[in-house]
């Protein structure tokens, strides 16, 4: 050891003696940026090979020592790197440097690959796009990754549950698993692997990598065989201290509600009724009527019997507010950096009473201590959120629409029919007494640190040490307030009290080599892994309070309720990456890594996974091509992987059983077991995947193309196969099924206009993503998935298969000439895949001098959705089909009999009903609820306009400051069949389903302004 | 550099070795799986369920169809699926009856048990999992007529189960029965269930009765289905074995020891007539009995009737099922509620005596009516009108009636016996509303008395539910098996025995 400290010693002596030989002299010049020829401060001027640096000043104008035949390097974020050889005649005139912004040049693009080492795009051999910081927050989102939504060619983001905390689904180049929540990508911060990064801000991205292909599932773990999203976040950089602040006000309003009728109000079989919601009465003629019972002061209500031209359930929505504020420090100095920043945003929600906060703070630091480098980075979020549960909108989808939202507000008034006890009806209750007694709240807070050395054993071999820690301990409460009436009036008091805690920690040990040899260069990663997720989960409750406003199970009456949960999911793992280039434009790489995840049997938990890419830079290569200008840049890639992975939870090797029912009484135990059939042979699954693509740019890399197909093989799934209830289980776990995906992808983007002023860039993202199903379990051709959706061999996977009317040939339907009522087909339709095949997106930026502005569209076409809203108001008779004959009998359109010998002919004489009874069965009917899901939308606006230097002042207090217009989802196009919703803007993991449980979708636009100093 | 990589290795193989421990951490700690768990502690639950089902999701489908409740005016919107034959409505996944996903799951507690119990050679367990398995598996027939029998539960081994008709459900079944009947019997002493069985604490004579009334009850219900052969022959076999059936004194009933707490009550308590804070539960707002079954008690000058409902301004008034029209005359103020303690001066009631009552699952007086429907038929070699009087004797004691009534009672003409099958179901009918109503409905089917009139919100007065339509999951997931059994319209395909 202390051979070693002197052996370092010596060799630092030895290169200081050799830099105070050299001879230098001071060279001037100048910085300007090559579009618009302004000066350039804070660019980094140094000599390449050496530690020496410096900045431009204010003007542009910089001094460095410097000698013949050194390489001079600019840089600057946002401009592409620049060398220029140092020659007798710069010390004599001024030399000037021209730095042109960062075009998306593809032979500079650095991806952040194996396990956060940056590379060269022109290594890599399989699909990458890389998402600065501007472009993902041009949207100024929430939720970093709603900022990638339609940026990224074959990422698919559907938003579901959005209150005041959206969530999302994310599935990249297709679904590879049966197991619908099974599809998302791995996210991976600065080199570890994390759970979430739902709560990560977005201002702290430098830039985020998405790696598409399995390749990274070799070096982070089996979840990459859906593709990794690898953040990094912000350093500071060796310059004087930098500050920015930024703010951002935006304003949500809830659109795209399903449409109610208008012709028909409260009552029964067309009579009117002063105390049932549904609207099955007489049609509205304006009059006052009475409504509901009498009230304390022995008057009845009256109610205007019409319905205002406004929508009235527009008044239960509000004006959401969503304010974030972002403060960040960064600085450095020749040993260490650091980088600091707090984030604050405020959201009010678009359902009254509904907020939630979220507070973060990131600190990220370097520090060498000689040759060993350290870098650790911490982050802490507090979130908070209030909010009601999904009561509210779907009484408002179920109440009549002369109801006026606005005189339910007050519902403690005693002598008031927004009072529970005397609401008009005690079928639905007012969903103001629902927002305020109903309440769930969420207190979360978040850590995740990391902590990295990297020690240069030899020039061609470090060592890395690499940690990680991520906790999440989320606190629950939801509170129902007791309000004590009789009968359906009556309101039990409940708290429940979650916990929950869980924690991972990740360590990696890697030895890196790196060696050239004449024309090769090798690059080989081992490493080894271990993870050890831990969650517990406590909750304690009573569904009897005997106070209105005490929230504590100790004041109940009856038993306490509760449960705890404990899980651990342990792995390991042993991997390898292998590169090899050949004159840098053809390079090899080969991976390797074998898992043990603790929750398979023994026998099963070891797996092995290879992968092999390669890259072929062959406009490098030819020399023809390189005398060229038309294509700059020309890229062949391909790879291979067959990667391993384990979807299951832990535990589901056994069947747990439970005690329900009541159990135990006093002494007497009862358990039973779970509904799923259980199966301690589980295996690994495993995944091919096969991609080949190219990436050109022409004109100076004015216009950049890559494109790519991607075949994936996904057999012997893990998945939870429904079965028949006459197995006595509703599911098994299997190893089944084969799921295939063929991929086109294509990226393009370029500068339509180029001048010193104007600049004009566009980019089109566009996927095509051919999903089969080709083997499902035991002979199977059909699995239910959830509800409507399906996997059926030979189609796309989920595929929307519902009921419908019987049809003759040519598609009319069939009357049931006695009853007038449709008749049902017995057996289910498919109509098509849920998920959209044709996802596209399209982005245009528009610089005019100080003006910039950005435009983000969304596109995708071919998918189905289905709506579990209308059924329910077809019942209550809110769904503008059932007032569309009037209530009238009337002859279904387009409709034939069936005759005796089996033909059919045209119905002109029965006629359907036309009431509660018919329009609720044909709600039943769910080709009446089902359209195509396409779409085309205005996703995310920006206007922004930076603050010329001159109106800053000269004292330049400010170093820079921007203000803008940001916009989400502004318009939307979508088929005209889909009056249900947002089809981007699904019930869970459910691909496409709307569900009365969610929000109603609503758009944003607001303001922000950046300033720093 | 290789002597590093090795090193390296070595490092790795080291650490992963070592660590072997570290992966083993794939027990579950939250929950007991099937090997830690006795059969004591298995079966209580499945008792639990079974009664669960029938006295509330069962019994709720017969009330309705059987004749016995209806709804209030304002409740007019409630159970429109029940009121209008909505068959893919109740077949709905998410929002339907699921009468086959329920029983399917008994039964499969019920098959676990059986499995462990022959392993560990507890033959009583056996066989009461056996007599418990086929009163679902006879459930589900009455319900869906063609079902899986022999290729159910069994997991994955047949993932789209094939079904057997109906009929020969019914009689593997009955011979199901009886193996858990010889099972029960061959039964070492002390290897009975104690405690646990919540049916009949072990007392094998009570098992060996009731399962004997679940033939009875299952032979009946073919009475018109032009099977006397087999009929006579499974009577013999009952008559032989000698226990008999349950009788005076004798119900089936459930306490596993419920407690007045929310999920620990009585669950047709909890569900039709009070919470835990005594507040009355939605069903209890608006079910009503029909005008029919007032009119039918009055026209016998029940004493029941008292006990069973509240009277408005002296008088008891029902509604009628199905009325689509929301009229002031069948409003919740104006007509008769369930009749509870609360309502009764604190004493218990005909239905609703304490939040801790025993749930029924076969009561003596349908027992009763069985064997003297039986008698009256000549399967049994019995005075007909005898256990008619017992069954109706034990009727009134359930309800709180006192039996000093009795001889007014039978001494009208329209009660006493007149040795026809009409007599007793009308009997049988007035005996088990509320507690056993389904079979209400089955009789209706088999024999069409009494005369309940119809939904009046059927899509045409002719129209009656005869079925229910195979269950959505199973279309979902055994389709085609399900669509080999024909038609599962619910108002015109009939089960195997309604054949009038």
């Amino acid at each position: 050891m202390k051979v070693q400290v002197y052996l370092f010693s010596l060799l630092l002596l030895l290169l200081s003696i050799q830099s105070t030989l050299a001879q230098d002299r001071i060279l001037k010049g100048n910085i300007v940026i090559a579009e618009t020829g302004e000066a350039l401060a804070g660019a980094n001027i140094k000599i390449k090979g050496k530690d020496r640096g410096v900045s431009s000043h204010k003007d542009g104008s910089f001094r460095i020592d410097a000698k013949v035949g050194e390489v001079i390097v600019v840089s600057f974020v946002g401009y592409q790197k620049k060398e220029v050889e140092v020659e007798n005649k710069h010390f004599t005139q001024k030399l000037t440097i021209q730095l042109l912004s960062e075009v998306n040049q593809l032979e500079e693009v650095v991806v952040t690959g194996a396990l956060g080492i940056k590379r060269a795009s022109r290594e890599f051999g399989g699909g990458a796009q890389v998402v600065s910081n501007e472009y993902l927050n041009q949207g100024k989102t929430v939720n970093p990754l709603s900022g990638l939504n339609s940026k990224v060619a074959g990422l698919r983001i559907n938003t579901y549950d959005s209150k005041v905390d959206p969530q999302l689904q994310i599935v990249m180049r297709g679904s590879r698993s049966l197991n619908r929540s099974k599809n998302a990508p791995i996210y991976v911060v600065d080199g570890v692997p994390v759970p979430e990064i739902g709560r990560l801000n977005p201002n702290d991205v430098e830039s985020i990598t998405i790696l598409k292909g399995a390749n990274a599932a070799a070096l982070y773990g089996s979840e990459g065989v859906n593709g990794a999203i690898m953040i990094t976040t912000k350093t500071g950089s060796k310059e004087k201290g930098r500050v920015t602040f930024g703010h951002t006000t935006t304003f949500s309003q809830v659109f795209m509600l399903p449409p109610a009728q208008t012709k028909f109000g409260q009552g029964v079989n067309g009579v009117y009724s002063p105390t049932q919601y549904e609207s099955w009465g007489p049609s509205f003629d304006g009059t006052l009527k009475p409504i509901g019972t009498a009230l304390p002061d022995g008057t009845i209500p009256q109610i205007t019997y019409g319905a205002p031209s406004r929508d009235n359930r527009l008044d239960l929505f509000q004006t959401g507010v969503n304010m974030q504020n972002d403060v960040s420090f960064s600085g450095g100095d020749d040993k260490s950096t650091y980088f600091f920043s707090l984030q604050n945003v405020d959201i009010k929600g678009i359902i009254p009473e509904d907020v939630s906060r979220r507070t973060n703070g990131r600190f990220n630091g370097t520090r060498s201590f000689g040759k060993l480098k350290t870098s650790y980075n911490v982050s802490y979020s507090d979130f908070s959120s209030e909010t009601t549960p999904d009561g509210p909108w779907i009484t408002a989808y179920q109440l009549p629409a002369n109801i006026d939202f606005n005189s339910l507000v007050n519902w403690q008034e005693t002598n008031s029919m927004a009072n529970p006890l005397y609401f008009f009806t005690d079928l639905q209750k007012n969903p103001y007494h629902q927002i305020d007694a109903y309440r769930n709240s969420v207190k979360q807070k978040t850590f995740n640190g990391k902590l990295e050395f990297e020690y240069p054993i030899m020039p061609w071999l470090s060592i890395i040490e690499r940690v990680g820690l991520y906790t999440r301990n989320a606190e629950t409460r939801n509170t129902v307030a007791k309000f004590e009436a009789s009968g359906r009036r009556n309101v039990n008091g409940s708290v429940t009290d979650g916990n929950e805690n869980f924690s991972r920690v990740n360590n990696d040990l890697i030895l890196s080599f790196q060696k050239e040899i004449g024309d090769f260069s090798t690059r080989m990663i081992v490493g080894q892994n271990l993870r050890a997720d831990e969650t517990k989960s406590t909750s304690v409750g009573s569904s009897n309070l005997t106070l209105p406003d005490l929230f504590n199970p100790g004041s109940r009456i009856g038993e306490l309720t509760g449960s705890v949960g404990i899980t651990q999911y342990r792995s390991m793992a042993a991997y390898g990456e292998l590169t090899t280039g050949y004159k840098n434009y053809l390079f090899l790489t080969l991976t390797g890594r074998n898992e043990w995840v603790s929750v398979l049997s023994k026998e099963n938990r070891s797996y092995f996974y290879p992968g092999v890419s390669t890259s072929f830079v062959f406009t490098d290569a030819i020399p023809a091509l390189k005398e060229q200008s038309t294509l700059s840049f020309g890229k062949l890639f391909a790879s291979y992987n067959r990667t391993g992975n384990v979807t299951l939870d832990p535990y589901s090797l056994n069947n747990a059983y439970s005690q329900i029912n009541g159990f135990p009484f006093g002494n007497l135990v009862g358990f039973t077991p779970s509904s799923r059939y259980p199966n301690p042979n589980i295996q690994p699954e495993f995944v091919k995947s096969i991609e080949v693509g190219a990436q050109l740019a022409f004109f100076n890399n004015r216009l950049n193309i890559e494109g790519s197909y991607i075949y994936s093989d996904s057999r012997g799934q893990i998945f939870n196969a429904t079965t028949s209830r006459a197995t006595g289980y509703s599911s098994a776990l299997v190893n089944a099924g084969r799921l295939t995906n063929n991929i086109v992808e294509l990226t393009i983007s370029g500068d339509i206009i180029r001048t010193k002023n104007l600049r004009w860039n566009t980019g089109f993202t566009f996927a095509h993503i051919n999903n089969q199903v080709k083997e499902l379990y035991e002979g199977l051709t059909s699995f239910n998935i959830f509800r409507q959706s399906y996997a059926n061999i030979g189609q796309s996977y989920p595929s929307l298969q519902v009921s419908d009317y019987q049809r003759d040939p040519q598609g009319r339907v069939v009357i049931n000439a006695s009853t007038g009522e449709p008749l049902i087909a017995s057996d289910p339709v498919h109509l098509g895949t849920m998920v959209p095949p044709y996802q596209m997106g399209i982005n245009s930026m528009l610089k005019f001098k100080n003006f910039t502005l950005n435009a983000q569209f969304d596109w995708r076409m071919g998918g189905w959705l289905y709506s579990e809203i209308v059924p329910r108001m077809y019942t209550a008779g809110t769904d503008p089909r059932t007032a569309e004959f009037d209530r009238q009998p009337f002859i279904y359109p387009n409709s034939v009999i069936q005759n005796a010998d089996g033909s059919y002919s045209e119905n002109t004489s029965v006629y359907s009903k036309g009431d509660k009874a018919y329009w609720t069965k044909q709600g039943e009917v769910q080709s009446n609820t089902a359209a195509k899901s396409d779409y085309f939308k205005l996703r995310e606006l920006n206007i922004s306009y930076s603050i010329p230097s001159k109106i800053l002042g000269t004292r330049r207090f400010f170093k820079e400051a921007t203000i803008g217009f940001v916009a989400n989802n502004l318009f939307i196009i979508r088929h005209k069949d889909n009056n249900y919703g947002d089809p981007e803007y699904l019930y869970n993991t459910t691909d496409g389903y709307i569900s009365f449980r969610q929000v109603p979708p609503y758009r944003t636009y607001g303001f922000t302004f950046n300033i720093g100093f | 550099m290789k002597n590093i990589l090795k090193l390296f290795l070595i490092v790795i193989s080291v650490s992963l070795s070592g660590c072997s421990d570290f992966l083993d951490v794939n027990d579950n700690p939250n929950s007991p799986v099937s090997e830690n768990l006795s059969l004591s502690a298995k079966l209580p639950a499945a008792l639990v369920s079974s009664v669960n089902q029938e006295t509330i999701q069962i019994n709720q489908i017969g009330a309705f169809w059987g004749g016995y409740w209806g709804t209030s005016s304002e409740g007019v919107n409630l159970f429109p699926d029940m009121k209008n034959y909505n068959g893919p409505a109740i077949r709905h996944q998410r929002d339907g009856i699921p009468v086959w996903e329920n029983a399917y799951t008994n039964i499969l507690y019920y098959q676990l048990i059986r499995e462990q119990a022959i392993t560990e050679r507890a033959s009583f367990y056996a066989g009461i999992a056996k007599i418990m398995q086929a009163w679902h598996f006879l459930r589900l027939v009455d319900f869906y007529n063609n079902i899986p029998f022999d290729e159910g539960l069994q997991g994955t081994k047949f993932p789209t189960p094939k079904y057997e008709t109906g009929k020969s459900v019914y009689e593997k079944s009955i011979a199901l029965i009886s193996e858990g009947m010889t099972d029960i019997k061959s039964s070492a002493a002390g290897s009975q269930p104690n405690a646990d069985d919540i049916l009949f604490k072990g007392n094998k004579v009570s098992w060996l009765k009731f399962a004997n009334t679940i033939k009875l009850r299952a032979l009946l219900r073919q009475s018109e289905a032009n099977n006397s052969a087999y009929i006579t022959t499974e009577m013999q076999k009952i008559t032989q074995e000698g226990s008999g059936f349950l009788g005076v004194g004798e119900s089936a009933t459930i306490q596993p020891g419920y407690l007045l707490t929310a999920g620990k009550m009585n669950p047709f308590w909890e569900n039709y007539y009070r919470n835990v804070q005594g507040v009355t539960t939605a069903n209890y707002t608006d079910i009503r009995p029909t005008s029919f079954v007032i009119q039918q008690y009055q026209l016998r000058n029940d004493p029941r009737l008292a006990q069973l409902y509240v009277a408005v301004n002296g008088e008891y008034k029902g509604v009628l099922f199905g009325n689509p029209n929301a009229e002031s005359q069948y409003n919740r103020n104006v007509t008769s509620a369930f009749k509870g303690p609360q309502e009764n001066t604190n004493r218990a009631a005909g239905l609703f005596k304490s939040a801790t009552q025993a749930s029924v699952m076969l009561s003596s007086f349908e027992s009763l009516f069985l064997q003297a429907e039986a008698a009256q038929r000549g399967w049994l070699n019995q005075s007909a009108k005898s256990l008619y009087e017992q069954a109706i004797s034990e009727s009134f004691v359930y309800m709180g009636v006192a039996t000093a009534q009795l001889p007014a009672y039978f001494a009208q003409t329209n009660v006493a016996f007149n040795e026809t099958i009409s007599r007793i179901i009308e009997q049988k009918w007035l005996a088990i509303n509320s507690i056993s109503s389904i079979e209400a409905w089955n009789d209706f089917r088999r024999l069409g008395i009494p005369a309940i009139p119809n939904s009046l919100d059927a899509a045409s007065p002719n129209d009656r539910p005869l079925r229910f339509m195979y269950p959505e999951t199973e279309r979902q997931t055994n389709n085609v098996e399900a669509s080999k059994q024909g038609s599962d319209d619910m108002i015109s395909a009939r089960v195997w025995w309604d054949v009038n």
